[in-house]
């Protein structure tokens, strides 16, 4: 007899986590959590929640999803939770969102009384879905006598070192974000560029991503980041949603796309020089090159973000390009809405990235350089996502590394 | 003459389950099972009251009505008695009831969604019984 199991690479064992986070719950005296942020949902649910969202997690038993009645039989749909616990809400007597919730969660501490853990803070990314002030106010006003006590860091470190599942997840995501670029490369070679724009090569590699399994170009930047010229190097920055500028001969050209699937995220950038190219151009890219494969080679368990940004800005100084260096070398990644701040809210700026934390293994992040020369109109960017390992990391786009001329 | 009923009375509630059952196939109501217990507040004498119909399979189960909060049910509404009487003389939609706050639904939305015209067809029956209010 043959063992017919078949081992679903992208498994998530999300019952597992639910009592990971009663654990928790248990250990700061929580009767419920109230979780409202994106990445709480996504890595509870193992769905997409683009509507506004909540989960009550109880002490025991099974978490309830409440998110906007358009979109809550889809939601449950995807989710491993059934429709009885991924319920919707509506402009409706006793089925808007505080009321229904507060009810619900006044049926699971009949008492009156309880510690309700919520997530409040703040971020850069504007997606995150921390309970709104207002938002604050009801659930306190419906909820008289139980007591909001804010709990985010329960699912913060539970979601910090990710498991094979999420994992593969990534990669697969970041595979897909391969074909993106390859599709892109075919397209704008031997003269394929003349005449495209910036959003044309954002769709045309969303369709290949798309084609290869893709279901959205996830990040809030405008899907995928498209620039050329000018747009590459501007001070400081590295958000170039696409726009509809034109290719020009002797243009730089930067690539980040994004690919999501299973909630994965595929996040890779890959640079190009227009011919005709000049010397001085070249001399950039290899700059840029020269510390992406330094900053590769740096990352391992035990580092920490200053640690890296050292070592990575004298190296550049001791080259002579560190002025034009954005001197960050990462931002923080999860399941979709995880996104910018690396590890914990431990550091001396509330929710961002603490400098000092240790990277550890099977964390995941981005790579992330931008080398910006305003003066010059030039830029590059480097994303890939990363799993730390004991002695090295793991690039899970495996996109070749370079500044490629095209003529 | 016209048999007039006693709002919420058990015979109101005998003459409901009655033409529920004549006037409403198990294919009409989509052979769904589900329950719905209406909760009453501020009736006549100031009292709770509550009216609890449930299907099975498309088919009329049990038609209730009494004092207090009634038994439990998949679908709960609570609400004043004079908007519910509003609804059960076709003065009042349900719906409109439930999106100006008149009405608290407690239960599954999108479930409740799919029951919505199921309970038109209800009440739009109810609202046939002559009663006195």
């Amino acid at each position: 007899m043959s063992n017919n199991f078949v081992i679903d690479p992208y498994f998530i064992d999300f019952p597992k986590r639910i009592l990971e986070i009663q654990n928790e719950m248990a250990k700061k005296n929580l009767d419920v959590y109230l979780g409202s942020r994106l990445r709480t949902m996504s890595w509870t649910t193992d769905a997409f929640f683009p509507w506004r969202a909540f989960i009550v997690i109880p002490a025991q038993g099974l978490p309830t999803a409440f998110t906007f009645v358009i979109d809550a039989a889809r939601a449950a749909d995807d989710s491993w939770l059934d429709e009885d616990h991924v319920l919707g809400f509506a402009p409706m007597g006793g089925q808007d969102q505080i009321s229904q919730i507060a009810d619900f969660i006044k049926d699971l501490l009949p008492s009156g009384k309880g510690r309700i853990g919520i997530e409040n803070g703040m971020s850069n990314y504007l997606p995150e879905g921390n309970l709104t002030h207002y938002e604050y106010e009801r659930f306190s006003e419906a909820l008289d006598g139980y007591i909001l006590v804010n709990a985010h860091e329960i699912i913060d470190r539970l979601a910090l070192i990710k498991d094979t599942g999420t994992i593969n997840r990534f990669k697969e995501a970041s595979r897909i974000v391969d074909i993106g670029h390859q599709a892109v490369f075919d397209a704008i070679s031997n003269g394929g560029w003349k005449g495209m724009t910036e959003t044309e090569i954002a769709g045309l590699a969303s369709h290949a991503m798309r084609k290869a399994g893709s279901v959205w170009e996830w990040s809030f930047t405008g899907g995928n980041e498209i620039a050329v010229g000018k747009r590459t190097g501007y001070a400081g920055g590295a958000c170039t949603p696409a726009t509809n500028k034109r290719i020009e001969a002797g243009d730089p050209l930067m690539v980040d796309i994004h690919a999501m699937y299973k909630l994965g995220l595929g996040d890779h950038s890959h640079n190009y020089l227009i011919g005709p190219t000049s010397d001085r151009q070249r001399w950039h890219a290899q700059n840029f090159i020269d510390i992406v494969e330094l900053t590769l080679k740096a990352y391992k368990s035990g580092i920490t973000p200053s640690d890296l940004a050292f070592e990575m800005m004298g190296f550049a100084e001791e080259k002579g390009f560190a002025d034009f260096m954005v001197p960050g070398f990462e931002h923080g990644i999860g399941m979709l809405g995880d996104e910018w701040r690396i590890g914990m809210n431990d550091g001396p700026f509330p929710y961002w990235t603490n400098p000092d934390h240790v990277y550890q293994e099977n964390e995941v992040l981005i790579c992330a350089m931008q080398y910006a020369c305003p003066d010059e109109s030039i830029g590059f960017r480097y994303e890939n996502p990363i799993v730390i390992h004991k002695d090295h990391c793991e690039e899970m786009s495996k996109f070749r590394l370079s500044v490629d001329e095209i003529l | 003459m016209e048999e007039m009923f006693d709002y919420l009375s058990p015979q109101w509630a005998i003459e409901v389950e009655r033409k529920l059952r004549l006037e409403l196939s198990p294919e009409k109501m989509n052979h769904v099972t589900s329950s719905m217990n209406n909760i009453y507040e501020n009736c006549k004498d100031g009292k709770r009251q509550f009216f609890y119909v449930s299907f099975k399979d498309g088919s009329i189960d049990e038609v209730i009505t009494g004092f207090g909060d009634g038994p439990k049910a998949e679908f709960i509404i609570n609400g004043e008695y004079e908007v519910f009487k509003q609804i059960s003389q076709a003065t009042l939609g349900a719906q409109r009831a439930l999106m100006t706050g008149q009405l608290k639904l407690k239960g599954n939305m999108v479930k409740a969604l799919k029951l919505a015209s199921l309970v038109d067809r209800i009440n739009k029956i109810i609202a046939t019984i002559p009663a006195n209010y």
